[in-house]
């Protein structure tokens, strides 16, 4: 912290001298941008804390009805089994692709023959849209499809079920191809932060005569902590917004059993037309995205204090 | 620190970009409703704009025929807007609330059309009507709103059926049953010859199982009990719907277990290979199949429950309404007028699929026998049904899903399946 800032203010000093008044360009800079959020972003987010407080079909003019919205959402069971189904996914979906994705870029840091073949491999999938991804891992899970085939292959018939309509599966099922995709972004975040490791440090590691698991441990981590910034912001974040690869495999059914906090928004909002609850849904996954990523700030800062 | 350096700098940008992510979650509600921005329509003397779904190759080619044709003649001039039908469903009412809406729209006959016309929204049609006074009472009654005034301009209608290859029911020898005791004994024969009798596709289209609802509804209780109960004026757990699962339990096991996990193209599909016996479905699947399967497809009315019940069928009703703030109400309606005559619904029929029955009753259906029977079968129906969402809302229809799909899995929990859409509809009639 000290050392960042005694770097980085020698110039702005210098700047400020340059010229006194404030550069038309910069403010231009700050206030065009600024505009253009506030009508884009801004306003319709705060208008939608407005909605939330009304009953609101889309055609007549929304009724204010206070917090019965809030009040509704306490008693819905529905809204209650996608927050539980969100908080799963945040986990098994986060957990999982810091995991895997970690445990690859360690695999593939080093660089050896090939190695950029299967860092591609791992990456190709964050290529593909979502939407293509859900079409490719239908037809892996459809009846007598490949998983079937698969199971069926090494004798575990009775596994077979319909993965995507079995309220059992549905939520894993999708969790699947999720990660499948996740993980070779992770990756890549790791892997770039590995590479800014300065080797220095696992030599003198060596020379004190840490075995590897130590190095990793006391080394490696460490050294990541930036990294992990980026990559728990960036698995809530994609958490919280992961919408069309549910919407496209199951639409949060079979009867809401793979619904998510974001299906259950849309389809209030856009099948039931009850935009005043789903600006209340809308709502409580702003507060959440916002609960997780505070928490952390706070942290990081009194950390760095 | 080390080259890469993920300071707070950077942190604070993502933190920016997390608290966006999650405003735009609620400013991407209230985005397409509050700041109703309709395409542009044409004014006073300009072209007609017609919003269509019709988004299928073969009906889009007919509509595009159709306006073609209008255009030629001189009375006005038409522009069509083809546009993906879950799109347009969505977008309805932001076209209808807009400032500057298009002026004619495709959509459905019944209590979704009434909906809007009691919002004021719906152009006053009774003009057209006076020229279609050869209409069958039924469809005038369909278009007409709680006010007295007609809304809505019918094109087309079809029918919903058991479905069935007649080749396949030679094969097993089999026929058509009438009563639901032949049904039974049907499913059974099927089912001993390790066909699964009754196929279904529910994963991605789960509002297929509406059908089994509406039909044992309309067989068991009645039309009238029927719309009473999706207008919200009868109860979900009231024992005569719990009777109407009762009956559906029974033939529960002739069900095809993979239905549950592909969509109602691939039951299609299912039900052409011989993998299932038959399918209860809209003449619409019939755009899924080749074309040399048509030939030997045939379908039979759901069963008779109980003959004291007026014979009803499921005849869901196509067509069109206009924004009641048009620019230009005269061509609209002269648009209207023509869409209504013999000439246009007969060019329809040829161009599309052609498993469709006009609503002129003076304009031919296609003479395939498929047709002929379907027309006869409607034809002998005391009332027609329109379809569960149809006869309700769009809104209604996701609490049906759930409780249907839930249904086929756990019969056993019907009283709390029950209890759950009441509370689910409950809701919806609530807005």
């Amino acid at each position: 912290m000290t050392a960042t800032i005694s770097t980085t203010s020698v110039t702005p000093i210098r700047r400020r001298r340059r010229s006194a008044r404030l550069s038309p360009l910069l403010v231009a800079f700050v206030l065009v941008p600024f505009l253009v959020e506030s009508i884009w972003v801004f306003w319709p987010a705060l208008q939608g804390f407005w909605f939330s407080l009304t009953r609101w079909d889309g055609m007549s003019p929304p009724a204010f009805v206070g917090t019965d919205n809030y009040v509704e959402l306490a008693g819905d069971a529905t809204f209650r089994g996608a927050l539980v189904n969100t908080v799963i996914w945040l986990v098994l979906f986060g957990g999982l692709s810091v995991l895997g994705g970690f445990g690859m870029a360690l695999v593939l840091q080093k660089e050896r023959r090939g190695v950029g073949f299967y860092r591609a491999a791992l990456f190709t999938p964050v290529v593909f849209s979502l939407v293509v991804t859900a079409l490719v891992w239908r037809v892996f899970y459809q009846p007598d499809g490949i998983a079937d085939t698969l199971l069926r292959a090494v004798g575990l018939e009775s596994l077979i079920r319909p993965w995507l309509a079995d309220p059992q599966t549905a939520l894993y099922a999708v969790i699947l191809p999720a990660l499948w995709r996740q993980i070779g972004y992770v990756m890549v975040l790791f892997l770039a932060g590995l590479k800014a490791i300065d080797p220095a440090l696992h030599e003198a590691a060596r020379m004190d005569g840490a075995n590897s698991w130590q190095r990793l441990r006391h080394v490696t981590i460490p050294q990541l902590k930036g990294v992990n910034a980026v990559v728990l912001s960036v698995i809530v974040i994609d958490s919280l917004r992961s919408f069309d690869i549910v919407w496209s495999l199951t639409k949060g059914g079979p009867y809401h059993s793979s619904e998510l906090l974001s299906t259950y928004m849309y389809s209030t909002a856009f099948q039931s037309l009850r935009l005043g609850y789903a600006s209340a849904i809308a709502v409580v996954i702003f507060v959440l995205a916002l609960a997780v990523i505070l928490g952390y700030l706070v942290r990081a800062f009194r950390e760095e204090a | 620190m080390s080259d890469f350096d993920p300071g707070r700098r950077r942190f604070l940008g993502h933190l920016g970009l997390a608290g966006l992510g999650a405003l735009g979650a609620s400013s991407f509600l209230t985005a397409c409703a509050s700041s109703a921005s309709g395409p542009a329509a044409g004014n006073g003397s300009g072209a007609v704009t017609i919003q269509s779904n019709l988004s299928s190759p073969q009906a889009k080619a007919a509509m595009e025929k159709l306006i073609a044709n209008f255009n030629a003649q001189g009375k006005g001039t038409a522009s069509l807007n083809t546009i993906a039908s879950e799109t347009f469903r969505t977008q309805l009412p932001t076209y209808l609330t807009s400032a500057n809406p298009p002026d004619l729209y495709t959509w459905y006959a019944g209590s979704v059309a009434n909906d809007y016309a009691s919002r004021n929204l719906l152009l006053d049609v009774s003009d057209v009507w006076k020229s279609l006074g050869d209409y069958p009472q039924s469809l005038r009654t369909l278009s007409t709103d709680a006010s007295g005034k007609q809304i809505f301009v019918p094109m087309n209608n079809y029918w919903w059926g058991f479905f069935y290859r007649k080749s396949n029911f030679a094969k097993w020898g089999v026929q058509e049953p009438k009563t639901w005791t032949d049904f039974l004994a049907l499913c059974e024969t099927l089912k001993s010859k390790g066909v699964p009798p009754i196929g279904i596709g529910l994963g991605d289209t789960p509002w297929v199982a509406s059908a089994w609802f509406d039909y044992l509804n309309i067989r068991i209780n009645g039309a009238q009990f029927h719309r009473e109960l999706l207008a919200g004026k009868q109860r979900f757990d009231d024992p005569k719907v719990k009777a109407v699962f009762t009956r559906w339990r029974e033939v529960l096991p002739y069900f095809d277990p993979k239905g549950k996990a592909y969509p109602f193209q691939e039951a299609t599909t299912a039900l052409l290979a011989g993998k299932t016996g038959m399918f209860l479905i809209g003449t619409f699947f019939a755009d899924a199949a080749p074309k040399d399967a048509l030939g030997d497809l045939d379908f039979f009315r759901f069963p008779i429950i109980d003959p004291a019940v007026p014979l009803a069928e499921e005849a869901p009703t196509d067509g069109f309404f206009a924004s009641a703030k048009t620019a230009n109400p005269t061509g609209t309606r002269a648009l209207l007028t023509y869409l209504a005559s013999t000439e246009a619904q007969e060019a329809y029929v040829k161009a599309s699929s052609g498993i469709v029955l006009p609503a002129n009753p003076k304009a031919k259906a296609s003479d395939s026998p498929l047709v002929v029977k379907g027309k006869a079968m409607l034809d002998e129906a005391k009332e027609l049904t329109q379809f569960f969402n149809r006869d309700s809302s769009d809104a209604l229809q996701p609490t049906a899903d759930t409780a249907l799909t839930k249904f086929i899995d756990k019969p056993d929990r019907i009283d709390a399946i029950l209890r759950e859409w009441q509370a689910g509809a409950e809701k919806v009639f609530k807005g």
